[in-house]
């Protein structure tokens, strides 16, 4: 099966004042349909920058300065603004961490969902509204009937994200994706909404990037891996592999810092002591050639310093490092 | 939804009477005669006059039963008689009301469509000519008093720019009726109307413009844009309708004001309406007539209060759903 | 204030954490409105118009109501803003109506403060059926449209600067009574109020020492829009002719030329661009206080 999205070599940088400072840099992964791949780092890594190239929503400032991003085999990088414009909603969409202000609070629901529906498929405004009615059916929503009139603020934080759900599944995409659609939420909430995802998957067949800091989530939900930092792809691979085997110091010390992880179908691993990765994320404009771990890595000696990581790796399990590290610590 | 408005109602009905009985004390607290003072032109009013004053208001009775004649009086719409116009108060002001409310609303309109309209198109752009042009315009706006920005007015359309006419409300020489004669008053409407809307317009648009760049901001917007609508749609649909929430508390508070600046342009244009009356009341201190306006004018503002509340229901439904 | 009563010497450190808590917003305000530009601009043009109405009478010894020449002669060499239907010099009406025009604004801000910050602080600090009594007087107020209901007090009582500052002041101290009891209200919740109400504070000293110092920096905006509003309707008063007869002013100026005007621009152009300077300084100043204020406001 050919891959939904497929991103080569992408690389993103702001015009700043004193010149061009690199966001992501040789960013490479793909999705197929029905799949998910998950992408992980802290904040600053660049990963919500991902989904807005993807999308085309860069800020001011930011710019695709190369590479490629295939949507189904046409390069959305390269296209016009009109063009991208009828892809977004329709064929890939996008669902927001802060359900409370990602909807507008002056319009319903309905009108929310219905947007969509009417622009990119051209429904009427009795069509559109009853498959609105049917997509809140869908994400669960009790009495939708009624509920599609109802006003954001109306609504509990988990409804919202279902509505959110709705508006961004209606037009049945190609690909979602999903910038930590569960942070602001209730740990039960937070639950059910992966649940709800997995669901809606299974049955549009959509493929999902879904943005994370949280590995706990990534284990259940998700087939493959991407661990971001500084705007690089340290580490990329099954999702399984990359929890049990991470190589990647910086992936190891995620993983550690995640109390109680299930690591995928495996048994519970013995709980490890917590440990925290000290030091912070490089700024902008503050990232060299060189592993950008590497300052804040117990394991940097050596060419760590002297010359940029090379990336190894057997098949699909990739890892960007000096000294990549065999087992769990 | 419908019985906050009644309370609404209620409500703007009790301030109504405070206001009959503000006027009342007005009357017994100004220097002189009560009688005199209804009588207006101070001194001027015959013996005869004076004592049927006296007798109409029972002024010798106690203030209390003064003040319930008077509520009476108010109630059955009977404000006093201006000696000076030899008219009844009501009747007169209800001859200048129309030219009045005219002139507000379309100042209103105009500053509101015209000041959202700037603020929206420099908000697209922060740093852009118009953004000053919108600082620059709306401090000027603030600062010149709006009796001098219409004169200015009347200087610049009088020789330089003769479009529109500089005094009256229409030509004495047409017939008044039919279409010609509305457009005949439009046409005499234009530079009163823009004198009055242009402080306000400044003051629009830079608070739409602002509010306009806060919603601009707002997470909704980013999902609208993911949505692929067009900017268009989430400019004018999505962003608007946030911003304009400000712009409506705006309008609702500075009613009052838009009706006293109203005074000043209708004295510089010659427009017959309240203003106008108020003006010529006050020169001949006819106090009954510009009490009556007073009371007036209150009712107007307080029907404006009630509309923009509705209004502001209309567009923000957090306020109107809120039980 | 006589009022308040003697904080017992225990409460002496709870004290000095307030009067830190005072002073630094102001002090710092003030840092900041010195490097803004939109504020200094104003302030320069505020302090040219002041000095000139304080010394320009002084330095040009021409009475504004004496007749100086010929009636509309042009501005010149002689008469530069030219002389009015009288043949008064204007520039010599306008160097003394200053005088007139800036005391009414200043004096008439001070009442509306007063009056606003005494409403809104009661109202936001006792709350209850006070809080409700005042405000709806507050909105009885608000009804009355201002300026002509400032017309009808100056009318009924007469015309002197007296009767004009006062009537200013008791029509527009609403805003600022909303104002102020909207800060009350918030700043009430705060920690170090409820530090001082728990350390024993009284209400007449918590409202003056310890919320409302804080309250004051929207309060400063606030005043000097007050001032300028005023102005105006001190302006738009003389203008119809409600003003003091016997004091020159810039509002009265144009009124009593404004038939005028299509003869001889510059009888009403030179009075009115003074109040228009006059205005515009202060509002400048109030803009870059407020920018001061809001100092994240600016990147914008």
């Amino acid at each position: 099966m050919s891959a939904i999205l497929d991103i080569k070599n992408l690389t993103v940088t702001l015009q700043q004042s004193p010149g061009v400072v690199p966001v992501l840099e040789n960013l490479s992964f793909s999705v197929k349909a029905g799949k998910t791949i998950a992408l992980v780092g802290e904040s600053g890594c660049g990963k919500s920058m991902t989904a807005l190239a993807i999308m085309g929503l860069l800020p001011d400032g930011f710019q695709i300065a190369g590479g490629s991003i295939a949507l189904e085999g046409q390069d959305v990088a390269k296209l016009p603004g009109d063009a991208l414009r009828q892809l977004r909603g329709n064929r890939m969409s996008m669902i927001f961490q802060e359900p409370m202000t990602a909807l507008n609070p002056v319009y319903t629901v309905g009108d929310q969902i219905s947007e969509a529906l009417r622009l990119h498929q051209g429904l009427s405004r009795q069509t559109a509204r009853e498959r609105a009615i049917a997509m809140l059916r869908a994400v669960q929503i009790p009495a939708p009937e009624r509920r599609i009139d109802a006003y954001p603020h109306q609504l509990s934080g988990g409804m919202r994200q279902r509505v959110m759900i709705a508006m961004a599944l209606a037009c049945r995409p190609r690909l979602l994706i999903a910038d930590e659609p569960t942070t602001a939420l209730d740990v039960t909430v937070q639950a059910q909404i992966f649940d709800l995802l997995r669901e809606m998957q299974q049955d549009i067949g959509t493929a999902i990037v879904l943005i994370t800091h949280d590995l706990s989530a990534v284990a259940d939900i998700t087939d493959e891996v991407a661990v971001l930092y500084a705007g690089r792809c340290i580490e990329q691979g099954p999702t399984a592999t990359i929890l049990n085997q991470p190589q990647h110091p910086y992936t190891r010390g995620l993983i550690a810092s995640v109390p109680h992880l299930r690591l995928g179908l495996a048994a519970a691993q013995p709980s490890e002591a917590l440990e925290e990765i000290p030091g912070m994320v490089p700024g902008l404009g503050k990232r060299g050639p060189l592993c950008g771990f590497a300052p804040r890595c117990r394991y940097s000696a050596g060419p760590c310093l002297e010359a940029p990581p090379p990336t190894t790796g057997t098949g699909s399990h990739q890892v960007a490092c000096w000294h990549p590290q065999g087992e769990a610590a | 939804m419908i019985t906050d408005i009644l309370v609404k109602i209620a409500n703007a009905a009790l301030l109504l009477l405070a206001v009959v009985v503000l006027n009342f004390c007005l009357i017994h607290a100004a220097p002189g005669d009560p009688a005199q003072v209804i009588a207006g032109e101070m001194g001027g009013a015959s013996q005869e006059v004076l004592d049927q004053i006296r007798r109409l208001y029972d002024l010798d009775k106690p203030m209390l039963h003064q003040l319930a004649i008077y509520i009476g009086k108010v109630l059955q719409g009977d404000f006093g008689h201006s000696f000076y116009f030899n008219e009844s108060v009501t009747k007169l002001i209800l001859q200048r009301l129309p030219a009045t409310v005219i002139l507000v609303l379309a100042a209103l309109s105009l500053a509101v469509l015209a000041g959202t309209f700037l603020g929206v198109l420099s908000a697209r752009k922060p740093n852009g000519l118009l953004n000053h042009f919108v600082t620059f315009f709306s401090l000027a706006g603030y600062a010149a008093p709006v009796f001098w920005t219409g004169l200015m007015l009347i200087l610049l359309f009088a020789s330089a720019i003769p479009l529109f006419p500089i005094s009256g409300m229409a030509d004495v020489a047409r017939p008044k009726q039919g279409a010609a004669y509305i457009l005949d008053v439009l046409h005499h409407l234009v530079l009163p109307a823009l004198t009055l809307a242009i402080v306000y317009m400044a003051q629009y648009s830079r608070l739409s413009r602002t509010s306009m760049i806060d919603a601009l901001r707002a997470d909704y917007i980013r999902t609208a844009r993911a949505k692929g609508l067009s900017e268009r749609t989430v400019v004018f649909k999505h962003a608007l309708r946030n911003a304009l929430i400000p712009v409506v508390t705006m309008v609702g508070l500075q009613f009052g004001h838009l009706f006293a600046g109203a005074v000043l342009v209708e004295t510089v244009f010659g427009w017959p309406g309240l203003g106008r009356l108020v003006f010529e009341s006050i020169l001949r201190r006819d106090y009954p007539t510009l009490l009556g306006v007073l009371f007036f004018s209150a009712l107007l503002v307080m029907l404006a209060n009630i509309a923009t509340d509705i209004a502001y229901r209309l567009v923000d439904p957090r306020i109107r759903l809120r039980r | 204030m006589n009022t308040a009563p003697p904080v017992p010497p225990a409460l002496t450190p709870a004290n000095e954490t307030v009067a830190i808590v005072r002073i630094s917003p102001l002090r710092e305000t003030f840092r900041l409105f010195v490097q803004n530009p939109t504020g200094m601009i104003g302030a320069c043009l505020f302090g040219m118009i002041l000095l000139l109405t304080l010394f320009g009478p002084t330095l040009y010894e021409i009475d504004p109501f004496d007749i100086a020449g010929a009636p509309f002669t042009s501005p010149d060499a002689e008469y530069w803003f030219g002389t009015d239907y009288l043949g008064r010099d204007i520039l010599a009406g306008i160097l003394v109506g200053g005088r007139a025009t800036l005391t009414v604004g200043a004096v008439a801000a001070i009442i509306t403060l007063a009056i606003g910050i005494a409403m809104g602080s009661l109202s936001g600090f006792f709350g209850g059926m006070l809080d409700t009594t005042l405000m709806k007087i507050t909105e009885f107020f608000q009804v009355l449209p201002t300026l002509l209901f400032a017309m009808v007090l100056v009318t009924l009582f007469g015309a002197s600067l007296q009767t004009i500052t006062l009537a200013i002041g008791v029509v527009s101290w609403t805003g600022v009574a909303r104002l102020t009891r909207a800060e009350f209200l918030r700043i009430r919740e705060l920690d170090y109020v409820k530090a001082a109400t728990a350390a024993g504070a009284g209400s007449s000293y918590t409202i003056l020492r310890v919320i409302l110092p804080n309250a004051l920096p929207p309060i400063i905006v606030a005043a000097a829009f007050a001032i300028g509003i005023s102005i105006l309707f001190e302006g738009g008063m003389s203008f119809l002719g409600l003003g003091d007869p016997n004091v020159m002013s810039w509002g009265m100026m144009i009124g009593q030329n404004r038939n005028y005007a299509l003869d001889a621009w510059w009888v009403v152009v030179m009075p009115g661009a003074a109040i228009f300077l006059a205005v515009l300084s202060i509002s400048l100043i109030g803009d870059g206080i407020n920018d001061a204020l809001n100092p994240r406001l600016r990147k914008r």
